[in-house]
């Protein structure tokens, strides 16, 4: 066979799969968006209003902006904490020698651990009467000593921004140790011989070479922080009340939990849109292969 | 660090330390550094360590802050027992897991090499868009597979779920396995087919052979996304197809959560993904950033 013909046949089987299990779902839950969409209602899933559901979200539903507002904060702290973090721990562990290699190596169980059992773990951990945590924070914070933290809306917000952070920063500690070790060394000794301190030669040196690997992190992990849902769910639930219901888990709790497919397909598309431009953004960096 | 330590210019510095000499500086630097370093990898094992601890506490020890107590491993057996029986869970998993993997690597390794060695009309259009597909929120791909399902009697099946599963499995897999063939140089290649082998004979006999590992490493890694996928089987299984990660939910007694059950649990999901990350390490961050760095 030619090579021509080949070419193509080799890429169709998974082209198709692409589609059916990606690009299909993508259109049939816009087409779902503009109709009643009940699944408890046989024939509502052909019957279109327009767009009523995306009106009804943005004029009618308090919850919708809640769980924007829930996304949104939980999104800017986990990325921001998690970047700042690891690049702290990478550059901990970027010189090599034995203990810095084995922590790297240790980086990889947290990240092997399924996010459902990462929030179940941390629900354990500040279980008010034997969690570990609870107790940690509760001896040196004593106002935290007798609060429920998954019972306060704000002290759980910031346990499942804990527990995220937790997971996240061994993923992105390896790739920034992957990122400085392509900085030169010869420029960073240049810098030190010339006697710029260790921030300055940081500030000047390190990250701006680090740039491109830093904003391929940045880009990744906002990705993963606007689609949250497993820890959440282990975790709290969206609760106490909506306090940490992200947007993903209200998408879930009104097309699973109330059969309103038709409108929670709407506000699932509406959280694709940003996932369009971080795709984009994403997709310079891989094909300009930092 | 090979460097031999510098002598410390006293003049340079905005505020030199009186006292302190340059190797004493870094002597103190380095403490600071290990001491950092424990503490990182303190806290990141202690939520792991906690679990493996309550997994052979017994059910009145681990509802106690305790560190020393007698192990059990009563929990082991009690999670395999009705009405838990994670046995059945276990073997859902595996079994989504290998046949998604076992489905998407032929796949993914065929288009990738077509990617990786010929010029197509379009394929950064492609490239891109199988890249998107890996972003785009679980949530939204579920709704209509969850009507079409319901519609043909795909819920609750173990089928449907690895049919879904391939939407987040392949992105990563054909970007990766377009990684490690990239790699591979073409002149052997070019030497088999000027000696008359067809372009599909060079696949197996050169290609195939020479990414093994590539390969082995990104089945691995598809394996490991797989098995702790949550969203998904969350909603498609209710029963008969239940995974592992769901399975956590069981032990929601009517006093509240079991939880050196779900300690037991715990390890039982995480221990086998632990080994196999442990195997392929060097290209984790390679696979979860698809090439971006290496």
């Amino acid at each position: 066979m030619r090579d021509n013909t080949l070419k193509y046949l080799l890429v169709l089987p998974a082209i198709v799969v692409v589609f059916a299990t990606a690009i299909w779902p993508l259109i049939e839950a816009a087409r779902l968006s503009f109709t009643v969409g009940r699944l408890n209602r046989p024939g509502s899933l052909d019957q279109y209003l327009g767009w009523e559901n995306y009106a009804w979200a943005f004029f009618e539903e308090p919850a919708f902006w809640n769980s924007v507002w829930v996304t949104a904060i939980y999104t800017i702290l986990t990325v921001a904490l998690t970047t700042i973090l690891a690049l702290g721990l990478a550059l901990l562990l970027a010189p090599g020698g034995r203990l810095r290699s084995g922590a790297q190596t240790l980086l990889i169980l947290p990240f092997a651990m399924s996010p459902a059992l990462i929030g179940v773990s941390f629900r354990f951990m500040f279980n008010p009467e034997f969690g570990l945590f609870d107790a940690f924070f509760g001896a040196l914070i004593p106002p935290l000593a007798d609060v429920s933290w998954l019972a306060d809306p704000n002290l759980a917000f910031a346990v499942v921004v804990m527990a995220d952070v937790w997971g996240w920063i061994p993923f992105l500690t390896l790739v920034l140790i992957g990122g400085l070790a392509s900085v030169p060394r010869d420029t960073i000794e240049a810098a030190q011989v010339d006697g710029a301190s260790g921030w300055r030669v940081f500030r000047d040196v390190t990250l701006p070479q680090l740039g491109p690997v830093l904003a391929v992190v940045i880009i990744l992990k906002s990705i993963f922080s606007l689609k949250t849902f497993d820890q959440v769910f282990m975790l709290t639930n969206g609760g106490p009340g909506t306090a940490t219901q992200t947007l993903s888990h209200y998408i879930y709790f009104n097309g699973m939990k109330y059969g309103q497919i038709g409108y929670s397909a709407s506000v699932a598309w509406l959280m694709v849109i940003p996932m369009i431009f971080l795709t984009y953004a994403y997709a310079k960096f891989v094909f300009r292969k930092v | 660090m090979s460097i031999a330590p510098m002598p410390e210019p006293e003049t340079f510095g905005r505020n030199p330390k009186r006292g302190l000499s340059g190797r004493q500086k870094k002597r103190i630097a380095e403490f600071v550094q290990v001491a950092l370093i424990l503490i990182a990898i303190f806290v990141m094992l202690v939520p792991i360590i906690w679990i493996f601890l309550a997994a052979f506490k017994t059910h009145v020890d681990v509802y106690q802050l305790k560190l020393f107590f007698t192990p059990t491993f009563e929990n082991f057996g009690t999670v395999f027992d009705d009405p838990y029986r994670l046995g059945e869970k276990l073997f859902n998993s595996t079994i989504v897991a290998l046949v998604t993997v076992v489905f998407a690597i032929p796949i993914a390794t065929l288009a990738a090499y077509s990617f990786s060695r010929f010029t197509l009309r379009g394929e950064t259009l492609m490239l891109v868009i199988i890249l998107a597909t890996q972003f785009v929120p679980a949530v939204v791909i579920i709704l209509p597979f969850f009507v079409m399902f319901r519609d043909i009697g795909l819920l609750d099946t173990r089928l449907g779920l690895i049919l879904v599963n391939l939407a987040i499995v392949m992105p990563f897999a054909i970007w990766m396995i377009k990684g490690f063939i990239d790699g591979i140089p073409m002149d052997t290649e070019e030497a088999a087919m000027v000696d008359g082998s067809s372009r599909l004979q060079v696949i197996r006999n050169i290609v195939l052979p020479m990414a093994a590992p590539g390969l082995l490493t990104s089945a691995i890694f598809c394996f490991i996304i797989a098995w702790n996928e949550f969203l998904f089987a969350l909603i498609l299984t209710n029963k008969n197809a239940v995974t592992l990660p769901i399975g956590l939910a069981l032990f929601k007694g009517e006093e509240g959560d079991l939880w050196n059950l779900l300690s037991a649990a715990g390890i039982i999901i995480m221990a086998p993904m632990f080994v196999l990350a442990l195997m392929i390490r060097k290209y984790f961050v390679q696979g979860m950033t698809m090439g971006a760095v290496r």
